[in-house]
């Protein structure tokens, strides 16, 4: 019988288009965010076939400007730019591509720092409170920062930085972390963009709570016994499978382990991919681990420093 | 100096609000002859909805023999107890109202706006217990594949799901509902669930960035066979459409002129249609004034429930 794992490994091998990439679902046409998922559930063995084809995909949908598009049928960046980024860092691919997909990482801002919009927020502070002068990442290019493209930015940066940080880099890692930071609801969590909103509090979410959290990478304003403890909460209590695999990725990064259930209140298998993909990535051996204060987790096993595939720097992109 | 800075605030952001409460966009006089919107009653979701929905349906003369059809349920979020999404007993109801009209297809899509994991929504809200062959039937519109339809306002274009564009009909079943920023939300603010979240994101902050009145508007130009049916039975007013609170109505209205629809439940809501915006901006597309709606069924008099209303909005409230 196979474990866990392994059935979910075996579903994303078998849904893999004929062009190499991943729809959202079995059959679908292929899309970047899917297809990156995929790719980091399958990355070892490094020589496979099936992740050599995905990276053909991937490669071929680089766009002039340093962004990726989201898929065959949109010529537009996107933003699993981020995820395409921390697949080269994954794959320990520093080509010319990364550094154009980091490039175009760097500049990306949201929309709320602009004068019209800070004038506007100035004008009427209580509508949304937050602070436009930290700025995150937009979903889309011209619109507000938001967290989940946040979190995935500053993974896909943080990844980068591992192998030799730039102060253009840095500089936004710590801006991106202050709005993080800054939007963090009265209760704990990450709502998706804000925490009060008309004089209003807002709900955190639990896949954008873990989301954040991942981002955030052992941040020291953290209290992180109090917030892990949190996210297990939420994976104990939530239904989403999707939120449940970001909530124990969340854990597995800074508790060195996912969360056990027993297999009558495990979620029923899904063809969903994202959420196939989400349970099995080893983000402990994804994230670089940079600045975790080991002291402040408990029960942790602190993911190591090494990005796998660190030796091959060098190779070809994907 | 704080005192100055406040006061300039306050000025200016009357100043501001003043403005768009004044600066309308101008009224249109709609399409050719007038449009039919039915007004049922329904005291709770225990009635007999199905029996609502045709005597409706007969109302406005549906005809939905051998369409392909798109039934667009309002599940932005979901929250255990909150009048937030349409309800599954009203949804199951309008399932069975198109397969005795005879629909060739029957599909239910949706992309919530908030959370990503819309199969989780749609368990949570009942729908996979109350719709027999749901997961047959539903499309996660936020991740289905998309198709560019040229024009969306000035943006040049807007991606769509093939699935909303490859419909014959697509069927607003939205939940009426008070708006903090669009003043109500009812079946063509609900057409925002169709924009794909995969490539807008979450929220699909795009359609605030071009204006939540235009995009509604524009997204109306874009579904013209559509047809709206609205979840009065239990609304929302105050913080809507998330945060407000029941508002117990007891109506269903349904319709094929989306703009007549919302502007009926906003009269039966207290609410004046001629002020909030994204009706003036698809008045041209569709009938807001009220000598050009038929109402069929009850009488707006007799339903009238004014829904509480944020302060920013108090000046749409009906004379």
């Amino acid at each position: 019988m196979l474990s866990r794992v392994e059935s979910r490994l075996t579903m994303l091998a078998a849904a893999q288009n004929g062009d190499g990439g991943w729809g959202y679902f079995p059959g679908k046409p292929s899309w970047l965010e899917p297809t990156v998922y995929a790719l980091l559930a399958l990355s070892e063995p490094s020589d496979s076939p099936a992740l050599a084809r995905g990276r053909r995909l991937v490669r071929s949908w680089e766009l002039p400007g340093g962004g990726w598009r989201a898929c065959a049928a949109v010529n537009e960046a996107h933003w699993a730019t981020s995820l395409a980024v921390t697949l080269h860092s994954v794959l320990g691919i520093y080509d010319s591509s990364f550094e154009r997909g980091v490039a175009w990482l760097t500049a990306s801002t949201g929309a709320e720092g602009r004068p019209l919009t800070r004038l506007a927020h100035w004008l009427r502070p209580a509508t949304v409170e937050f602070d436009p002068t930290v700025s995150g990442w937009p979903w889309q290019a011209g619109t507000s920062s938001w967290i989940e493209p946040t979190a995935h930015a500053l993974l896909a940066l943080r990844c980068a930085a591992a192998r030799g940080e730039q102060a253009a880099v840095a500089g936004r890692i710590a801006t991106g972390e202050r709005m993080l930071l800054e939007r963090r609801c009265r209760d704990g969590g990450w709502n998706y963009g804000n925490r009060r909103v008309l004089g209003a509090d807002l709900p955190s979410y639990p896949e954008t709570t873990a989301l954040a959290l991942m981002g955030l990478n052992g941040h020291p304003s953290i209290q992180w016994g109090d917030a892990l403890n949190h996210v297990e909460r939420m994976w104990r209590e939530t239904r989403s499978p999707l939120a449940r695999a970001w909530l124990a990725s969340c854990l597995l990064q800074y508790r060195g382990e996912r969360p056990g259930l027993p297999d009558a209140a495990r979620s029923p298998d899904t063809d969903d991919i994202l959420v196939a993909a989400v349970e099995v990535i080893a983000w402990d051996r994804i994230l670089p681990g940079l600045n975790l204060p080991g002291s402040n987790l408990p029960g942790s096993n602190l993911p190591g420093s090494n990005l796998p595939g660190s030796n091959r720097r060098g190779s070809v992109g994907p | 100096m704080m005192a100055r800075r406040g006061f300039l605030q306050t000025a200016l952001g009357a100043a501001a609000s003043g403005t768009v409460a004044c600066q309308q966009p101008s009224l249109g006089p709609g399409p050719r002859g007038r449009a039919a919107v039915a007004i049922l009653r329904a005291a709770s979701y225990g009635e007999d909805l199905l029996d609502r929905l045709q005597r409706g349906a007969a109302a406005c003369g549906l005809d939905a023999r051998g369409k392909r059809v798109l039934l667009k349920p309002n599940l932005v979020e979901f929250v255990p107890g909150a009048p937030i999404h349409t309800e599954a007993a009203l949804l199951a109801a309008a399932v069975e109202l198109f397969e005795r009209l005879g629909a060739r297809e029957i599909t239910i899509g949706e992309g919530p706006g908030h959370r990503r994991d819309a199969w989780y929504l749609a368990e949570a809200a009942g729908y996979r217990a109350a719709i027999p062959r749901f997961e047959a039937r539903f499309v996660d519109l936020n991740r289905d594949d998309v198709a560019r339809v040229a024009g969306f306002a000035d943006t040049g274009g807007i991606y769509l799901p093939r699935t909303a564009l490859a419909a014959d009909l697509v069927v607003s079943v939205a939940r009426m509902k008070t708006h903090h920023w669009a003043g109500a939300t009812l079946s063509m603010k609900n057409l925002f669930g169709v924009v794909p979240g995969a490539l807008y994101g979450w929220p699909k902050n795009h359609l605030h960035q071009v204006g939540i009145g235009r995009s509604a508007a524009e997204l109306y130009r874009i579904f013209p066979r559509s047809f709206a049916i609205v979840d009065g039975i239990v609304g929302m007013e105050g913080n809507g459409p998330i945060q407000g609170h029941a508002r117990p109505c007891g109506v269903v209205v349904m319709g094929a002129d989306l703009a007549a629809v919302d502007a009926t439940c906003c009269r039966i809501m207290g609410i004046d249609p001629e002020k909030i915006e994204y009706l003036r901006l698809a008045s041209s597309l569709g009938h807001v004034r009220d000598e050009r709606i038929e109402q069929r069924g009850e009488a707006i008099a007799q339903v009238r429930t004014p829904f509480a209303l944020m302060p920013e909005f108090q000046y749409v409230r009906l004379a």
